[in-house]
């Protein structure tokens, strides 16, 4: 476990194999709710916390019940029921603690369920971080660290593309290209940019 | 009637510059840098660029007449696209290279957005990274300077990365552009004439290259050599993009901030991401990333650095 | 009979749920490099669509309103699971190649949204020829966006050159190609329907 690997895994979350742009992740809401800055941003803030928080949960539960007792086939189905008794969870303690946050991405929380990014990531971290059928040193953090970024990634993605967004409002863009198209165009254009970071060595 | 209307508060102060008054400028300014990569590379570098404005002109001029909307050609903004574009290429590329090149910059990169004043990127870098991404073989196969018959060279970032030193290779060198490398982006000179004549005109502000140039130069000073400070800044900045990128891409007056303070920031952005890109990436090059990158955070820039509205407190 | 035939083409052309109702695009733009994995994700996606769609269509009304949507999705995962362990059996491969897509399948928005929107609330017939539909059109889209992306990528379809000496465009194969190819497929259809009105 070392710094490195944490750099590695900061950049290619965020920037090299973005959720959104690389990925492909969490597409439906990135369409959906970019064209807005402060629902972009309330998004964002609860898929990072539902994808740091289910990481770590699914490894725990994949780690010390799963393996154990033969049953990592069920990954799939046990993954998706955690990652949505979680989210009910978070919404339910959000509603009693602060109603103001609850107010500002409560919401959104109901969404992130079926989110791609979120059961993504959990799969994802399994299959980076166990090999053959056995945890790497590390592979707690590493995986609860890698939901974060991949967290950020979205964050980014969603940011940027929201901003975007709104200085559009006032351009001439063509009748038929006005919504998604062009959203997935910038997008392209935006993972383009990105490449810009591949191959990054520390 | 949406392209003709700008609406702001007064104060309105009138000026003779105009949109093609401006844009025409700019061309003049890239001339001596053309004549530079046509002496260095031959007359390659000459139908290169050529085909890349003549694309597109093109490709506006049959959009606009298709789309029925006012043709706008003769502004000069699509004749500096292909400019840009051509001269962020190996001056050995198959000729239908820059034209898809160019249709892309101008379809994709401009008219897509909605047109002049309108575009969220530049136009010519979009144009680039996508034909590096298509034919990556093409676009750095470099050709060796003076060698009219094609002999083909690294460029020096290139050799750098893979751990060589380009041949005794001077500052006087880099300076002057005799190394290999895109069409406009090595003659450091010429570049400079060019960027001396739109700074004392103001067409371009001295804040977004100083920034970027600034940067870059330290951040490679503290990071970019083998122990820390010990960076090899005047050959960074003497080599690759920057110059150009700095000077005529990242001043592109539509996809960059609007006040001085966001121009200040978008400087250090692309000046940082150049400098991680070229120190830890897999790329040699990192310019035409770094500056895309920042456009595509210029909406959040501007937001955040407003300007006080005239008499508010 | 005829509507069930209407059931059965809305979800090609009308309601298509790549091009129409934008649904399902995460695993369209990973999984459509290459025409042999787009067939390969449209058979598996249609093959749990149908089998959730006749399984919820049977049980509509014995599951409590409030916790439906928990229930769809233990049910979908039941069908994506056989679906994971059949391909990781027979064909280790495609499964390789799809990759977490597969148990992705399970938050498909065109599985979930056809669940809620129309199999709780119709016959099983319908509910099969609805799922059908949308499986095929699903699977049609596939086949025609990785179609582009194979060709223009690599110059080749299954693993066929078509055209002698031509230059593949790389970018298509990567991420950025794909969000191109729907974005301007996208706008392509906007322009033909906007001409049809």
């Amino acid at each position: 476990m070392n710094i490195q690997q944490f750099l590695t895994i900061f950049i290619s979350s965020v920037f090299i194999y973005n959720v959104i742009l690389s990925r492909f992740l969490g597409l439906c809401p990135f369409v959906a709710i970019s064209k807005d800055t402060k629902q972009a941003f309330a998004m964002s803030a609860a898929v990072t916390f539902v994808i740091t928080a289910s990481s770590a949960v699914t490894w725990l539960i994949y780690r010390f019940f799963l393996l154990p007792f033969n049953l990592a086939y069920l990954r799939t189905i046990s993954f998706v029921l955690i990652i949505a008794a979680l989210v009910q969870l978070i919404e339910m303690v959000i509603r009693k603690t602060s109603p103001v946050l609850y107010r500002a991405f409560g919401i959104y929380l109901t969404l992130i369920t079926t989110n791609c990014a979120v059961l993504g990531a959990a799969v994802l971290n399994i299959d980076m971080f166990f090999v053959d059928g056995k945890a790497v040193t590390g592979s707690f953090y590493y995986t609860v660290f890698q939901g974060f970024c991949m967290g950020l990634g979205y964050t980014l993605a969603m940011l940027i593309m929201s901003g975007i967004r709104e200085r559009l409002q006032l351009c001439n863009v063509p009748k038929a290209f006005k919504g998604f198209p062009l959203v997935f165009i910038i997008a392209a254009i935006l993972s383009l940019s990105f490449m810009g970071f591949n191959g990054f060595k520390f | 009637m949406k392209d003709e209307f700008i609406v702001s508060g007064s104060p309105h102060i009138h000026k003779k510059e105009s949109i093609s008054r401006i844009m025409w400028a700019v061309v003049i300014s890239l001339i001596p840098a053309g004549l530079a990569g046509v002496i260095i590379f031959g007359l390659d570098a000459l139908w290169v660029t050529l085909v890349a404005v003549i694309s597109a002109v093109l490709t506006e001029l049959t959009l606009q007449v298709w789309t029925k909307k006012k043709i706008t050609i003769f502004d000069g903004s699509a004749v500096i696209t292909g400019i840009l574009l051509a001269f962020n290429l190996p001056s050995g590329v198959p000729l239908w290279l820059p034209v898809i090149g160019a249709i892309f910059s101008i379809a994709i990169g401009k008219q897509l957005f909605g047109g002049i004043g309108q575009n969220i990127f530049n136009p010519a870098l979009v144009g680039r990274v996508f034909l590096m991404a298509s034919w990556p073989k093409y676009m750095t196969t470099f050709v060796k300077p003076f060698s009219y018959d094609a002999l083909t060279s690294a460029t020096p970032l290139a050799a750098l990365k893979e751990g060589k030193i380009l041949e005794h290779i001077s500052y006087f060198d880099l300076f002057l552009g005799k190394h290999g490398g895109c069409i406009g982006e090595v003659c450091i000179l010429a570049l400079l004439i060019g960027a001396a004549f739109l700074l004392l005109r103001g067409y371009i502000t001295w804040h977004i290259p100083a920034a970027y140039i600034i940067t870059t130069a330290v951040f490679i000073y503290i990071f970019g050599g083998l122990k820390l400070f010990s960076g090899d800044w005047l050959f960074h900045i003497l080599s690759g993009g920057l110059i150009l990128g700095a000077f005529f891409m990242a001043t592109d007056y539509v996809a960059t901030p609007l006040t001085a303070r966001g121009q200040l920031i978008f400087g250090v952005g692309c000046g940082l991401l150049t400098a991680v890109i070229r120190i830890w990436g897999g790329y040699p090059e990192g310019v035409s990333y770094a500056i895309l990158m920042m456009n595509g955070a210029t909406p959040f820039i501007d937001r955040y650095t407003k300007n006080r509205i005239y008499g508010s407190k | 009979m005829k509507n069930l035939v209407k059931e059965f083409t809305k979800g090609i052309i009308k309601e298509n749920p790549t091009f129409v109702l934008a649904l399902g695009l995460c695993p369209t733009l990973a999984v459509s490099v290459s025409v042999a994995n787009g067939i390969g994700m449209g058979l598996a996606a249609t093959f749990v669509l149908l089998g959730s769609s006749v399984i919820i269509s049977l049980v509509r009304n014995f599951i409590p309103g409030k916790i439906r949507i928990p229930c769809f999705i233990v049910i979908i995962a039941t069908f994506v699971t056989i679906t994971e362990l059949c391909l990781k059996a027979y064909s280790p491969v495609l499964n390789r190649a799809l990759g977490i897509y597969v148990p992705l399948i399970v938050v498909n928005c065109i599985v979930l949204g056809r669940a809620e929107a129309f199999a709780c609330k119709n016959n099983l017939l319908s509910s099969v020829f609805d799922g059908l539909g949308m499986g095929v059109g699903f699977t049609l889209a596939l086949i025609m966006i990785s179609a582009l992306r194979e060709f223009l990528g690599s110059g080749q379809i299954l693993g066929y050159t078509l055209i002698k000496g031509f230059e593949p465009v790389f970018v298509f194969g990567m991420p950025s190609g794909a969000l191109l190819v729907i974005g301007l497929l996208l706008g392509l259809f906007n322009i033909l329907k906007n001409r049809k009105s």
